[in-house]
């Protein structure tokens, strides 16, 4: 009698989890994996993540993937195959048609024989091997010894665009412009959305180390999968980037570096396969000390303390900049106090003295602290 | 209410003994049907960490992979893959309790994530000489599955809302179909003509899904008594489930009892067969979707975006859209020119105008009354509200105007004051923490129902767990003993 209260109130709707897609970026830099191979050949790393990717869309029956390689000279979608701009489906859009009715056939035709495997998992698998090897095809001695690292920034963006493209797709169909727009407007502190529609995460599997040279582009993703709420999970099976920890750390995704990358699948399955519903529950593991370091962006060195410039926070690691101005937004910078005090040696004084000293740093302001601005008691 | 249509499934593989889970676990279309739709969302996870686990889990382990404060949720999870036989719990030489996956269970689930094996559970697609060249299309499929089982709904309703079948075309509800009916007690037969008894109105109000599996379950607990195998036909609807829209199957890797089976099931509108001596036949929209719970069996399913395209493109799709927008006033328009939605409609509410596209009327005291007089909740009527409430009405949270909502609850609750569950008392605990203790587990179980502190009793909905539980804590203490 009495259960009839706002209380009892809820939509049921709200026990299944909602479904979940999974990015994964899959670090094919040859260099690393020819270092690799001995303990994890690249295919048996491949075969692991295809059981990994149909343990996903086991998971829940919504579920999809996206697997994006990022390669040494370019990356590029796995899955789903991606669909070429035709130029010449203005002029016969009947021609476009044909064209992807062959592409299913040719489709079906290789899958008549499975009968021993679940249709989804093989439509993927067939997708990602076929685009595998025409990857490797494509992939040129010139390419090879153009870059020993791999391109893992662009794949981070292919990675986010996707799962924002993916996100809109899936809104429900009353989600017209207008809450879009709403939704935008909203800052991510307070998100009221009341259901949600679709959860991502990324997956990294990283085998190259040394990504400092793409410090900027990294860092701007990671901060936009921030901002979305889109955790980045990190499988570092060799080498060891301070990049890669900090997009964990600030995106709560999970970072693991195991020690015996033969055991890949059961790291997979076990650390990583849980979406964003189960890990409410579960004890997720992640870095213990994360390097927070950041990259300088004049020669991206790794640096421990360096220069910030005061306009738009641009590290650099020596104060001799060219004619004196931030590489990026080009203000114009005087270093010369900077110089003469370190940052790191400016004792944590009484708060009237320390402006006094930021105040002194900039440039043409020698006016003695406390007469220009009045002080309140 | 997705929930609810695979739990009726659960509910029922639950039931079952280790022997025919056993036998059921050699299929691996079955047990992926299974790990898809049935296990709770956290349960995968275990099941799924501990598919290539080298070793057993200590049960210590688990206990610390999980949040403490996620106790209830994971007492949930193990309790469902315990009922199910997926999880088997044993004592290791050194005293250490270890969980471990049910062989039978982990061979097949790992050939089905793999695609290795030989079994040739998932459909063997038909050759090119067995289906003749003719193939029928998605659409045509589509049609033919939504006119057979409206068929059956009309069947259902029509002597209660005082509808005939005047002039529609509608397929004849075969005799199978009839007498499952009529043993699922959905219907009874008063004067020669079908009269909807209480379980046929809760029924006819779930969602396609529930309501094909809550014919199939009736179909399974029939399947004893005509001398088939309820393990093959149970394989069998799980295989369905995973087969491909628009692809005809071969039926000459099926066994005798199948093939009986397909002649019941393109009765209900599940398969497709050109003629009753076809070599091949279609499984339709309603088979595919068994065991993918996304969504309502009318519409697409969501992973596949060009099959979603033509899905809304179809009729049947449109068909079980949301249409229903009610005011806080209580009045009720529903967008649609469907009889059978129309009838459904007519059971709880009072009707007033027709429009080619639209009904509208109100909800009103006598209407409710008059429902939940034969038979329908009020929870019924406000899941089947909430399920196809329109597009408009989906912005908030909850769709229906909490002031409707209560009111039909409380409409209710003036004739009926008293609620009944079939459970168990547990009394007589020798200490207050040993009470604490059990009571606390029941509830992070969620089969607590009542308690009452001061004589230390309380009453749970299923009992299995906790004797487990109680007699764990004996052996424990005994053993403690001993030591």
């Amino acid at each position: 009698m009495n259960s009839i209260d706002g209380s009892n109130r809820h939509v049921k709707t709200d026990e299944a989890p909602p479904p979940s897609l999974l990015a994964i970026v899959l670090d094919t830099n040859p260099h690393a994996w020819a270092h690799l191979s001995s303990t994890l050949p690249l295919s048996a790393a491949l075969a692991n993540i295809l059981v990994f990717i149909n343990a996903h869309l086991a998971s829940g029956n919504a579920n999809e993937v996206a697997v994006i390689a990022s390669h040494s000279h370019k990356t590029t979608f796995l899955y789903p195959t991606p669909i070429l701009p035709q130029p010449q489906l203005r002029h016969g859009t009947a021609n476009g048609h044909v064209e992807t009715g062959q592409a299913r056939n040719d489709n079906e035709q290789q899958m008549v024989e499975s009968a021993n495997k679940y249709r989804p998992f093989a439509v993927v698998e067939q997708a990602i091997l076929r685009n595998f090897s025409k990857l490797l095809d494509e992939t040129t001695e010139t390419h090879l010894q153009a870059t020993p690292t791999t391109l893992i920034g662009g794949a981070l963006s292919l990675a986010l665009t996707y799962i924002n493209k993916s996100t809109i797709l899936h809104a429900p169909t009353a989600a017209s412009a207008e809450s879009i727009s709403l939704a935008a407007l909203a800052d991510s502190e307070n998100t009221h959305v009341d259901h949600v529609p679709l959860t991502s995460r990324i997956l990294i599997v990283s085998v190259s180390g040394d990504l400092a040279n793409q410090y900027i582009p990294v860092m701007n993703s990671i901060f936009a999968a921030q901002r979305k709420k889109i955790p980045i999970d990190i499988l570092k099976l060799a080498g060891d980037t301070v990049l890669l920890q900090q997009a964990s750390d600030a995106t709560g995704g999970v970072y693991m570096k195991p020690e015996r990358p033969e055991g890949l699948l059961q790291y997979l399955m076990m650390a990583f396969l849980p979406d964003s519903t189960a890990r409410t529950s579960l004890v997720v593991p992640s870095a213990g000390g994360v390097d927070f370091r950041a990259a300088c962006f004049c020669h991206r060195n790794v640096v421990d303390i360096g220069f910030v410039c005061s306009v738009c926070l641009s590290i650099f690691c020596t104060p001799n900049l060219p004619e004196n101005m931030c590489l990026t937004c080009g203000s114009y910078l005087s270093l010369r106090s900077a110089v003469m005090n370190p940052p790191a040696l400016i004792p944590r004084k009484k708060k009237k003295k320390k402006k006094a000293g930021t105040e002194s740093a900039t440039p043409g302001t020698n006016t003695p602290a406390g007469s220009s601005t009045p002080m309140h008691p | 209410m997705s929930a609810s249509s695979s739990t009726q499934a659960l509910e029922y593989l639950e039931g079952l003994h280790l022997q025919t889970h056993r036998k059921l676990y050699e299929q691996p279309s079955t047990v992926l049907a299974v790990f898809r739709c049935m296990l709770p969302h956290l349960a995968k996870s275990i099941v799924m960490a501990m598919l290539y686990m080298p070793s057993a889990f200590p049960t210590t382990d688990l206990d610390a992979w999980f949040k403490p404060s996620a106790r209830k949720e994971k007492e949930q999870a193990l309790f469902v893959l315990d009922r199910l036989h997926i999880l088997t719990s044993k004592r290791s030489d050194d005293g250490r309790q270890l969980y471990s996956l049910s062989s039978g269970f982990q061979h097949s689930l790992r050939q089905a994530i793999e695609g290795s094996g030989t079994h040739r559970s998932f459909g063997v697609p038909a050759t090119r000489e067995e289906s003749g060249g003719r193939k029928v299309t998605i659409n045509f499929l589509d049609e033919y599955s939504r006119a057979q089982w409206e068929g059956i709904l009309y069947y259902l309703v029509s002597g209660a809302a005082g509808l005939h079948a005047d002039g529609i075309a509608r397929s004849e509800v075969g005799n199978g179909t009839k007498g499952l009916l009529n043993a699922g007690d959905l219907v009874k037969i008063v004067h020669g003509s079908p009269r909807i008894t209480k379980d046929g109105f809760s029924f006819v109000l779930q969602e396609t899904n529930a309501q094909v599996w809550s014919l199939l379950i009736v179909y399974l607990k029939m399947v004893n008594n005509l001398g088939m195998s309820e393990t093959e036909v149970l394989s069998f609807l799980f295989m369905l489930g995973s087969l491909e829209l628009g692809q005809d199957y071969s039926i000459s890797t099926l066994s005798p009892t199948q093939l009986q089976m397909l002649e019941d099931l393109s009765d209900m509108g599940l398969i497709y067969r050109s003629s009753k001596t076809a070599k091949t036949f279609y499984p339709t929209r309603l088979a595919t979707t068994l065991t993918s719970d996304s969504g309502s069996a009318m519409s697409a399913s969501s992973n596949d975006i060009a099959q979603a395209s033509q899905g809304t493109a179809g009729p049947a799709a449109t068909a079980n859209k949301g249409f229903i927008i009610i005011e806080t006033n209580y009045r009720l328009y529903a967008y649609t020119n469907s009889l059978i939605q129309i009838a459904i409609l007519s059971l709880f509410t009072k009707l007033q105008h027709r429009f080619p596209n639209l009904v509208s009327g109100k909800l009103t005291k006598e209407s409710v009354h008059r429902a939940v007089q034969s038979g329908i909740t009020s929870a019924q009527i406000i899941s089947y509200l909430t399920t196809y409430a329109h597009p408009q009405m989906q912005k908030n949270v909850p769709y229906i105007p909490p002031t409707v909502m209560d009111q039909i609850r409380l409409w209710e609750y003036e004739g009926e004051r008293v609620e009944v569950t079939p459970g168990y008392l547990m009394r007589e605990f020798g200490s207050e923490t040993e009470y604490r203790d059990v009571l606390g587990y029941a509830d992070a179980l969620g089969v607590l129902v009542w308690q009452r502190d001061e004589s230390r009793c309380f009453f749970v909905s299923q009992v299995e767990q906790i004797s487990a539980y109680l007699k764990k804590k004996k052996e424990h203490r005994e053993g403690g003993r001993v030591r």
